[in-house]
């Protein structure tokens, strides 16, 4: 292929949106950062480093900061968990695996909304339905999932698995087929178990479906909204008081304009370092199979 | 994909435009309220007579209703952001404040002045008086109602518990919720005193009848006011009725059935507004007739109570300014009035209505309440709904178990720190 | 044994993905304003069909016909046009070469980051000053080119061998001809795909309507149906669940029609 200038045509419109929807309301973003504004009024006055200020003595915030890690930090390795074992589960060639597969999809194409209603409801102490299961074995079933302190975090990380286990099983059922059969063979000659294929042939070769999982998974959970909008409103006693939803109520609920484009950066470059982290690390162990 | 192009494009043209294709008469007034999604048709059917009624009376007018049930002060101020403002809001006097001080609203003082129809000693003064800033007037009551104390008298007499009346202490009431607490054989409890439910526009009373308060006098500050002993007093004797005395379900109990307990039979007592008379009319487990109404109990010499109002307001730049003058009028007028309040939905701003209506004792014992009801503190301070927010987390971390004192002084601290940015 | 094994798993674990649903159908036909029922009871005895018609024809305030409307008028423009866009876009970086492509691309792909609540206000803001709030430009408009299209449909784009277009372009044809004529009837399964993605994506878009919209005929069916709920007092929870069942009965059926290729696309959208 020769250079040309061709090239800047077909990426102009999508360049051109990406420059204005993206990149301008992240910097103008950064630009409101420094001012005092409630949006109703026609004048913004200049508050220099107020707003960071503000942000990082703020123990909201870093309370909201703190329930997001806690949050990635498990939905995003149970998720993959999960999402690997039921790829492998449906990899087999067994009758009828296709409707199990588009089955497993199905909550992962279904409204925020409607599953976020439904959760309530699943969550509700004695009549909901975890409780009435409960209820039936005799079991303690007076649990109130979603108002519980110590559960509430828990109980969205849980739906978060069972609503991200669709796409990610068809992510790692993709990356387990484009294993070629042949290294399973080469494994079996030298006398490796299944366990022993499973870690030394099947792992690595998921590395690079293990990394894009990893990033737009872990993005994801930074920026979860719709469930904590619906089921808790961040609550109980702020437990799941996520930092979506934190620099939400700075925004649009208490109208604090500038305070929220402050918290909104520094949201923004953490997620740009822990992306680059997990960049650099997938990055070397990409390259430590690449002859493979 | 010639086609396709033409397509996209042709979309992009048509949708930078238009909102909405149909025809148009002279005028059309977009009004905006809360009322959520109706299970009651029939009330809803009611209601959108009242409104071709004003149709008909001004031809070349057309009224279309925004209904916004969840987070109505939000999407209104976000639509004045947007200069997508309705030509006539309800404005409800628990969050008057953002629209009154920020100037976004219209005084309508000289409609009021010019209008040889309209009387404002129509009104009750001191509900009139709500969204007046000294001589500004920035809406016109529609209806309101103090909070109160419901009894279902059935309960009560299923308990041998003589019905309450008129001035009685926090100690008082505990000792009528204890023996209206019935439990049966195994101990489980068959019916409840009283629904404790955790929203702050509702217990805030408590705290008034204590003789302690939220915010300062100023209304500009929370520490000093918030953490008194007092307030610790009130909220340890709320707390205490779920948790240690009993005689009101856990919250979460609550929830578990998804109904309301009060209308469902199984809670003597509940504070709420007027708002729920037309839910007692439908409710499965309770006659209109024995539910009772008396006032909030108090450690002070008289009862006080909150008011909550609705009025209706227009935008400051108003595009149909005497249209929407028209509207407003007619929603707080006798004809409209007279069968809107038919629905029972609150007590009538209009004195004529309200006596009216008052032949049925019931509301008479809420015009009674009325004197001594005072507006909320959202009437006057701008951010108020924020307060409201950490009060709910403020009585959730102490039904879970903080310390009460500890607890109002977070909320006060995190109230003072907004207060000093917004 | 093991056959045995895996069927067992594969129930049990389809009927905790599914059960939910079919809990939301159940309490969906029970009496209005009924509380929330018990497990054995279920199932109703007389299905309250009636809070169908309920939901969809008896509220006045609420215009559920008109949300689906718009749902659908919003979802195709959106899917025409990032199909659109994007492919164009996909094609210059898989396909061309010029100064800065890798760049370029990269910011692209690091654009992914900056969504949701970082760059919501601003967005708001802009579309304000548009002055297209609360029509179907606020909602149509900031979606009609996605960084992930323009990454999946690279991906497929760049798997088409490169002979054809050679061959192509000794007959004289110029980049646009080979885009139009050979990429894109080549990858209709990739496009199929992309435009799943969109269209699930976009039908469920919650944040950005509620925010951009402020009148009931401009809302969608996601944030309509959201606010299904009386302002005062408790949940009707079968009414609510009709709400629910109805907004999810459209993607349902997309599902249905799209499934292939959307398992099949997500594929493509891996690193191979």
């Amino acid at each position: 292929m020769k250079k040309g200038r061709l090239g800047y045509l077909f990426i102009a419109p999508a360049t051109f949106h990406l420059v204005v929807f993206a990149i301008f309301p992240m910097l103008f973003s950064v630009y409101l950062s420094f001012f005092k504004w409630n949006l109703l009024t026609s004048e913004r006055s200049f508050n220099g480093l107020a707003n960071y200020a503000y942000a990082f003595r703020d123990p909201q915030f870093w309370n909201a900061m703190w329930n997001s890690t806690k949050y990635a930090l498990l939905s995003v390795p149970l998720g993959m968990i999960v999402g690997l074992l039921v790829a492998i589960l449906v990899n087999q060639k067994l009758r009828g695996i296709t409707l199990f597969r588009t089955l497993f999809y199905i909550p992962a194409i279904s409204s925020g909304v409607a599953l976020s209603i439904l959760w309530i409801y699943i969550y509700m102490p004695e009549t909901g339905l975890i409780n009435s299961v409960l209820g039936l074995l005799h079991i303690n079933n007076k649990t109130d999932f979603l108002k519980n302190e110590s559960l509430a975090m828990f109980a969205l990380v849980f739906m978060s698995i069972w609503v991200g286990l669709g796409p990610r099983m068809v992510l790692f059922l993709s990356g387990l087929i484009g294993i070629p059969p042949s290294l399973y063979e080469a494994a079996e000659l030298d006398g490796a178990g299944k366990l022993r294929s499973f870690w030394n042939v099947t792992l690595p070769m998921l590395i690079p479906t293990t990394f894009f999982v990893l990033i737009t998974s872990t993005i994801g959970a930074l920026q979860i909204f719709t469930p904590v909008y619906i089921m808790t409103q961040g609550g109980p006693n702020e437990k799941t008081d996520v930092v979506g939803y934190h620099i939400y109520v700075e925004a649009w609920s208490k109208f604090l304009i500038g305070i929220a484009s402050a918290k909104s950066f520094v949201l923004l470059a953490v997620i740009v370092i822990i992306s680059i982290i997990q960049f650099r690390v997938l990055k070397n162990q990409l390259e430590g199979y690449s002859t493979t | 994909m010639r086609s396709t192009t033409a397509v996209v494009i042709g979309l992009c043209l048509c949708v930078s435009g238009c909102k909405s294709p149909q025809a148009r008469p002279e005028v059309v007034l977009h009004l905006s309220n809360w009322g959520g999604a109706d299970d009651d048709a029939e009330y809803s059917r009611h209601i959108n007579d009242l409104y071709r009624q004003f149709e008909r009376e001004n031809p070349g007018i057309k009224v279309e209703i925004e209904s916004v049930p969840n987070e109505y002060v939000q999407k209104m101020i976000l639509s004045f952001v947007a200069d997508t403002a309705p030509d006539v809001l309800s404005l409800d006097a628990s969050s008057a404040a953002v629209f009154v001080n920020n100037g976004v609203v219209k005084d309508l003082r000289s409609f009021v002045e010019t209008d040889p129809g309209f009387k404002t000693s129509d009104y009750w003064p001191n509900v009139f008086s709500i969204d007046r800033r000294d001589q500004a007037i920035y809406a016109i009551p529609g209806d309101f109602t103090p909070l109160v104390i419901y009894y279902n008298k059935k309960l009560f007499d299923r308990a041998h518990v003589p019905y309450p009346s008129g001035h009685w202490t926090f100690q008082q009431f505990l000792d009528t919720a204890k023996k209206l607490t019935l439990r049966d054989k195994d101990g489980k409890v068959i019916q409840y005193g009283f629904n404790l439910t955790n929203w702050m526009p509702g217990w805030i009373v408590w705290l008034w009848n204590n003789g302690g308060d939220v915010l300062t006098p100023s209304g500009q500050a929370a520490a000093g006011a918030l953490d008194s002993d007092k307030n610790v007093e009130s909220i340890t004797f709320l707390r205490d009725l779920i948790t240690k005395d009993k005689v009101a379900p856990d919250l979460s109990q609550t929830a578990a059935t998804g109904v309301d307990p009060f209308g469902n039979g199984t809670v003597a007592m509940e504070m709420s507004g007027h708002w729920e008379m037309p839910g007692f009319k439908n409710a499965p487990n309770l006659h209109l007739s024995d539910v009772g109404v008396t006032e909030v109990p108090t450690q002070l010499p008289q009862s006080r109570t909150v008011m909550y109002e609705v009025g209706f307001a227009m935008p400051k730049n108003a595009k149909h300014p005497a249209e929407s003058w028209k509207l407003i009028k007619y929603l707080t007028s006798h004809l409209y009035q007279s069968s809107y309040q038919q629905t029972g939905i609150a007590v009538c701003a209009r004195k004529d209505v309200a006596i009216e209506r008052a032949k049925d004792p019931r509301e008479q014992k809420f015009l009674d309440i009325v004197p001594s009801a005072r507006g909320p503190w959202g009437a006057n301070v701008v951010g108020y709904d924020f307060v409201e927010q950490e009060g709910k987390k403020m009585m959730e971390r102490v039904l879970a178990g903080t310390d009460p004192r500890e607890s109002l002084h977070e909320m006060a601290d995190r109230i003072d720190g907004y207060f000093k940015v917004k | 044994m093991k056959k045995a094994l895996s069927y067992a798993a594969l129930t049990a674990l389809g009927l905790f993905l599914v059960a939910p649903f079919v809990w939301m159908l159940l309490v969906s036909l029970q009496p209005n304003k009924a509380p929330i029922p018990t497990l054995d009871h279920l199932v109703p005895k007389h299905p309250a069909w009636s809070n169908y018609h309920l939901v969809l024809f008896e509220q006045p305030n609420l215009p559920v016909l008109r949300f689906f409307l718009n749902s659908v008028i919003v979802t195709f423009s959106i899917v025409l046009g990032q199909l659109f866009v994007s492919s164009l876009a996909a094609y210059g970086f898989a396909r061309m070469n010029f100064k800065g492509r890798n760049y370029i691309f990269f910011i692209f792909l690091g654009s992914l980051m900056f969504s949701g609540p970082v760059t919501q206000l601003p967005v708001y803001l802009l579309v304000r000053s548009l002055g297209w709030l609360d029509t179907y430009a606020a909602l149509i408009v900031p979606g009609v080119s996605s960084a992930f299209s323009v990454f999946l449909l690279r991906q497929a784009f760049s798997a088409v061998p490169n002979e054809l277009d050679e061959a192509a372009r000794m007959d004289g044809a110029g980049d646009f001809r080979i885009y139009s004529r050979i990429i894109m009837p080549l990858s209709g399964a990739a496009l199929a795909t992309s435009a799943a993605f969109c269209f699930f994506a976009t039908w469920t878009d919650f944040f950005w309507p509620l925010l951009s919209t402020s009148s009931s005929n401009m809302r969608t069916l996601e944030v309509g149906l959201s606010v299904f709920k009386n302002s005062y007092g408790n949940t009707n929870w079968p009414l609510e669940m009709t709400a629910t069942v109805l907004v999810m009965i459209p993607l349902l059926v997309a599902f249905l029609f799209s499934q292939r290729y959307f398992t099949k696309g997500i594929m493509i959208g891996s690193i191979k």
